[in-house]
């Protein structure tokens, strides 16, 4: 284990923070009283159909990613299996710590521990490591996963290890070589929390020879202490212990349960009432989520006290404005302070859609989390405050004629053409009209919404927005959101006159390898975007989770939202 | 008569493949766009292009209906390389979705839905005409008013509704029956009953509704005929009476009607298999969709087709044995 | 009449009505009478009469769940109003047979005219061979009249003509050599041309097998060819019980005369058209007080006489046999005298 003292500071940082969590907790938790025990088989009930990708190269998705590594995707770092801030702390996986950083942040290195082995018995070698990170470059195939091999690694040209040249595949293995047991990952860019990145499935190992390309996400080789027995579409996806993993190589897993079932295809409603009665096998099994209706039954229901929460889940939704054409900090003001944002969470659901957001960073970043000042007049209880916004608007009409102005004549909100939207888009324009400011929504079909309003062609005044931390850093969250260089940022702000200073400040931050700093850092940065108002903070979204009497070791992991599917047990 | 079926089957032909264009067709004019929804709120613009060719939708809508009838005959190749696969003849194409080909798919799916199909039609037809044919004989008295209320009352009832609440006190509240885990009759009969039961009995209970009310109607009708009477001048039993004269009739459009029916359970029965978490292929065309899983789509709206042609014809043809005032002399 | 020692049919007080919705129809209303072997009785009356409702009685064809039948008919010594379920399925078909008007629909239509013939035989006949019943039914074809039977045996009733139906329900009436034929308006629904190649082959037939026949009918034209003796029919009574030729001469009832004068009879020099009876008949769910007929009789003593108090009993009038329902039978008619009725 060598470290610089660089590093060092950031393992101070790390048992600073854990300190610092371990005094604030943030959801209610259930562990079951005692140590878990082993044995048993656990049920996951899903309405879904399948997983939708068990390829670790192409799994994206929370809850899924958090099924994959815990059961059968080791990666390179992990985070801890721990509950509240302290699952949002990286540790070493297959790594033996969580990485050597030089170069500042530009070179990465990872030495593999003793032991790791595949389902079939063969050792994971560096070699396997750095295959599997190659497929994200078979974009052709190897479709919808996170794309940070692709963009941060320094090789450009490759096409991924199926079509690559032998020079290609040279440049490839310059970027990401091995020595030994040892990775060396060479970045185009300095990345200051890479070691959060390799969290991701992506950085997980695939041997070569039994890679099946598009088929691969059906039968992925396990390297954790699951492995697949079947996997049926529509059905279920069971998976039984992978005798081949040795649990003195894997610093994190217990794997206490002996089997774990995926059962597919199930109706929501019989979900929520056989997780209610709590009976047979049902006793033994979690769901991914409670039906609006019955939230109240198990909420309001004493009985239900050891086996259900209400927690935080990792997405933010806010509402982007465009800065390039609300160019006028008077009229964003108005805009939030006339927006009826209690009607708003009501008509999406209620109080357990979520609490109103002070920003775009989350609590369970705890290094990256701190209250912000919100807008003068901005009412705690989420009602309009109709008097401070046509103040605002007031200001408006001697600061920027024009702006105000073309507020008045109608501002064009894209939305996506759902139900639930409709109610909101209505809710919109009923709360801006009181302060003269018109609203034109502007529905575009669901699934064409992100590549419409994406397009920097489409001229839009408004629209939604929703994200989570890809890892749990908000490096993934303000520069993504509000820098031109990032993937999502809608708020069109690159003309703001303020922008300048945010940027710069923005890729100090990424560079900055104290872990802490950088964390203060990003607090700044997220109070410069509230003050500026360049998207209108919304909800920190919330989920609820129920499960059955018997299963222990429940708690709710920070970075993805959902149980630690591979630590659940079953207390008989 | 051959000539007969020949241009039946011609015709039938026809149809299908107008089916298979109508349905590419209607999936181009989808507002939906397929290569966005697998990578939710990732899906950035690159995404996006990179997952329409993939799935090989940046083609025009004629080469990709091309392409899909080549691999009918001949199969079809997808990737290249150590990843390359292939879908052989019949091939109706690969779903990216579930990873398999669909006439596998299709082959996994179906049996399900043609136990339950077959089930739920022996069960219906036997409580359908079993209690139609009570009411029939004992008309105005108790079992009519019951048969004839229960089949007013099970045309009405919504089988969602009446699924989950059969689903919930019988397995989840009152535990008589474990949840319905579906498994083929050859790797564990008793599971595969045991899953099946409860679909079987809330189909077809449902559906005998109707044919309660047509049995009773038809047999009614047939015992007022002139040739039931001279029946019964023969000094024939009335066993005899109401199988070779009323039931003979009576049946006749009944059977038809079932044929028909049941054809167009075999495209499968979209709500019971939701309900009941059958994997069978309703479930797996609505998934398809909500998916745009096009390839999926043509080929479970395909099999459906050909089962409601086929049913067609069938029954055409049974028709003309069961009634010899249909048949054409040749 | 030829008595006949023993009466092969006895119709004795026979009641039937119906439960309806609007009421008990009392179809038919107390109606004797009896019939000897080899006699061909006629039964005549307009719709509602009750003449079909009786002769279905015979075999007790009628719906028991609807229909309330009292009174006593006798076949062979069996009293078939209260014998058994069994004991009646014995006679239908083999001591009495039946066969309908409607020849297009008398038939099953799924099955051959062979099938069915044969059905017919086999019923009485369980142990008969299949070269004896097929036998047996290509013998009655050929008796009724069907060309090329071996061919047509397999045929289905759609592939004939009417004519040819009856001819085919006749085989099935009597391929059991019933001793009392029931014929319900057999010729109603056919041809001119062929209503007298029927009759014929019935008179032919009856004559060999030496079988009673009760021909039910409304057509006087047909009574005259075919009838010894003539029973009319009046809301639901026997109005009259002559032999032919007194009828045609010398009715004794106000009704048979208004059905003689209504028949249109080629020659004749009558002038202004044909005679009707004024009136319709009565409803069968109120059963008027005195005779049923009084309301259009001309003949009626009108107020507070006996035709509207006393409802008559069919009895002898005449020398000749004839019996009459009239309470004014012996004076009014007798006096009139026969020929021309005026209404």
């Amino acid at each position: 284990m060598k470290r610089k003292s660089i590093f060092g500071a950031i393992g101070l940082g790390l048992v600073a923070s854990v300190i610092a969590a371990s005094c604030g907790g943030s959801s209610s938790s259930s562990s079951s009283g005692g140590a878990p025990k082993k044995g048993g088989t656990v049920h996951i009930l899903s309405m879904g159909e399948q997983i939708a990708h068990l390829d670790p190269q192409r799994n994206y998705t929370g809850t899924d990613l958090a099924f994959a590594a815990s059961t059968m995707q080791r990666t390179l770092t992990s985070y801890k299996y721990a509950e509240g801030d302290a699952g949002s702390e990286v540790t070493a996986d297959l790594a033996t710590d969580t990485g050597t950083v030089t170069n500042e942040g530009k070179t990465w290195a990872f030495t593999l521990g003793e032991g790791g082995t595949f389902e079939d018995g063969s050792a994971i070698t560096c070699a396997d490591v750095a295959y599997g990170v190659s497929r994200t470059f078979a974009t052709d195939i190897i479709t919808d996963g996170p794309t940070y091999a692709i963009s941060y690694l320094d090789v450009a040209d490759y096409p991924g290890p199926y079509k690559a040249t032998a020079d290609q595949q040279a440049a490839f293995d310059k970027a990401v070589n091995c020595v030994d047991k040892t990775i060396t990952f060479n970045l185009k860019v300095p990345v200051a929390d890479f070691n959060y990145t390799t969290t991701l499935t992506s950085f997980s190992p695939v041997p070569k020879a039994l890679d099946t390309g598009e088929k691969y996400d059906m039968k992925p080789v396990s390297s954790g202490p699951y492995k697949i027995e079947s996997y049926e579409i529509g059905k279920s996806l069971v998976l039984v212990r992978n005798d081949k993993w040795d649990q003195a190589s894997d610093p994190i897993r217990h794997a206490y349960a002996d089997s774990i079932v995926y059962e597919f295809g199930l109706d929501p409603s019989v979900i929520d009432e056989r997780m209610i009665k709590d009976a047979g096998d049902d006793q033994f099994a979690v769901s991914e989520s409670i039906q609006p209706e019955n939230l109240p039954t198990i909420f309001d229901d004493e009985a239900f006290k050891s086996r259900r929460v209400d927690y935080y889940d990792p997405f933010v939704s806010y509402t982007n404005l465009s800065v390039k054409n609300l160019s006028c900090l008077d009229v964003r003001k108005a805009l939030y302070l006339a927006l009826d944002r209690d009607a708003l969470r009501k008509a999406g659901g209620g109080p357990y859609t979520g609490d109103y957001a002070d920003g775009f960073i989350k609590p369970a970043l705890a290094l990256d989390y701190a209250k912000s000042k919100m807008l003068d007049g901005l009412n705690a209880d989420g009602t309009a405050n109709v008097e401070a916004a046509q103040a605002a608007m007031d200001a408006a009409k001697t600061s920027c004629p024009d702006v105000a102005k073309h507020a008045a004549d109608g501002l064009v909100y894209y939305y996506p053409d759902t139900p639930v939207w409709a109610k909101a888009i209505a809710i919109w324009i009923e709360s801006e009209a009181k302060v003269g400011i018109t609203i034109k929504g502007s529905p575009v079909e669901a699934s064409k919404y992100w590549p419409t309003v994406m397009n920097p062609d489409t001229n839009y005044d408004i629209v939604r927005g929703g994200w989570a931390p890809d890892w749990a850093n908000a490096s993934t969250v303000i520069p993504e959101l509000f820098a031109t260089s990032g993937g999502f940022n809608l708020t069109r702000n690159a003309d703001d006159p303020d922008y300048a200073a945010f940027d710069a400040a923005v890729t100090a931050a990424k560079a900055d390898l104290d872990r802490v700093s950088q964390g203060k850092k990003w607090q700044e940065l997220n109070q410069y975007v509230v003050d500026r108002l360049w998207a209108l903070p919304g909800t920190f979204l919330k989920s609820q989770s129920i499960w059955g009497s018997k299963v222990g070791n429940t708690y709710q992991w920070g970075p993805y939202g959902s149980f630690n599917f591979g630590e659940l047990s079953i207390n008989s | 008569m051959f000539l007969f079926v020949v241009r039946r089957l011609f015709f039938a032909v026809v149809l299908l493949l107008a089916v298979s264009v109508f349905t590419y067709l209607l999936f181009a004019l989808l507002p939906t766009d397929p290569a966005a929804l697998t990578c939710g709120i990732h899906c950035k613009p690159e995404t996006v292009l990179a997952n329409r060719i993939r799935l090989g939708y940046d083609k025009p809508v004629l080469e990709q209906y091309w392409q899909f009838l080549r691999g009918i005959f001949v199969g079809r190749d997808y990737g290249l390389g150590q990843t390359a696969f292939s879908c052989p003849a019949p091939s109706l194409g690969y779903s990216f979705n579930q990873h398999a080909c669909v006439t596998s798919l299709i082959g996994e799916t179906f049996p399900v839905t043609a136990f339950l199909a077959i089930g739920a039609f022996i069960l219906w037809m036997i409580i359908g005409i079993g209690v139609g044919a009570i009411a029939a004989l004992n008309k105005g008295k108790w079992q009519d008013r019951f048969a004839t209320g229960f089949a007013a009352v099970g045309v009405s009832l919504p089988t969602f509704y009446i699924g989950l609440l059969v689903l919930f006190s019988v397995v989840i509240w009152f535990q008589i029956l474990p949840f319905p885990s579906y498994e083929a009759p050859l790797d564990n009969f008793s599971a595969f009953i045991t899953a099946m039961i409860l679909p079987w009995l809330v189909l077809a209970v449902l559906s005998a509704a109707s044919y309660t009310r047509l049995t009773r109607n038809g047999m009614l009708e047939a015992m007022n005929e002139d040739f039931v009477r001279l029946g019964v001048a023969k000094g024939l039993r009335l066993r005899v009476i109401l199988r070779r004269y009323v039931m003979r009739q009576a049946l006749i459009p009944i059977v038809t009607i079932a044929g028909l029916d049941f054809a167009g359970l075999l495209g499968g029965a979209i709500i019971t298999e939701s309900v009941f978490s059958l994997p069978g292929m309703g479930r797996m065309s609505i998934r398809a969709v909500v998916d745009s899983d096009l390839p999926v789509l043509v080929g479970t709206t395909m099999v459906a087709a050909v089962f409601i042609v086929v049913a067609n014809v069938i029954v055409d043809i049974a028709y003309g044995f069961l009634d010899p005032r249909v048949r054409v002399s040749s | 009449m030829t008595e006949n020692s023993v009466p092969v049919l006895s119709v004795q007080n026979l009641r039937v009505s119906f439960d309806t919705q609007d009421g008990t129809v009392h179809a038919v209303d107390g109606v004797s009478f009896d019939a000897y072997a080899g006699e061909t009785i006629c039964i005549v009356g307009e719709s509602g009469s009750g003449k079909s409702v009786m002769a279905s009685s015979i075999m007790r064809l009628n719906n028991s769940s609807t229909a309330t039948t009292e009174g006593r008919i006798l076949v062979k010594g069996l009293d078939v109003l209260s014998a058994s379920e069994e004991e009646v399925r014995g006679i239908r078909g083999s001591e009495v047979a039946m066969i309908f008007q409607d020849p297009m629909s008398a038939l099953n239509p799924y099955f051959t005219v062979g099938k069915q013939i044969a059905e017919a035989y086999v019923v009485h006949h369980p142990g008969a061979s299949k070269h004896e019943i097929h036998d047996v039914v290509l013998a009655m074809m050929i008796k009724v009249g069907i060309p090329s039977p071996e061919k047509r045996i397999d045929e289905y009733p759609h592939q004939f003509s009417g004519g040819m139906r009856q001819r085919i329900v006749i085989a099935i009436a009597l391929i059991n050599n019933p001793k009392i034929l029931i014929a319900d308006e057999p010729t109603t629904a056919l041809d001119v041309t062929v209503q007298a190649q029927i009759l014929d082959l019935m008179m032919s037939l009856q004559k060999e097998f030496g079988m009673t026949i009760i021909l039910i009918t409304h057509d006087l034209g047909v009574v005259a060819e075919v009838a010894q003796d003539v029973i009319v029919m009046y809301a639901g009574h026997i109005v009259e019980q002559s032999h032919v030729d007194a009828l045609f001469h010398a009715p004794t009832h106000p009704y048979s005369w208004g059905l003689l004068g209504s028949v249109a009879s080629y020659g004749d020099n009558k002038r202004g058209g044909l005679v009707t009876i004024s009136g319709s008949p009565p409803s069968l769910i109120s059963l008027a007080v005195g005779c049923s007929f009084h309301p259009r009789c001309a003949h009626s003593k009108g107020e507070g006489s006996v035709c509207m108090t006393v409802s008559p009993s069919l009895r002898s009038v005449g020398s000749d046999g004839s019996r009459s329902a009239c309470h004014l039978a012996d004076d009014v008619l007798v006096s009139v005298g026969r020929g021309g009725f005026r209404s």
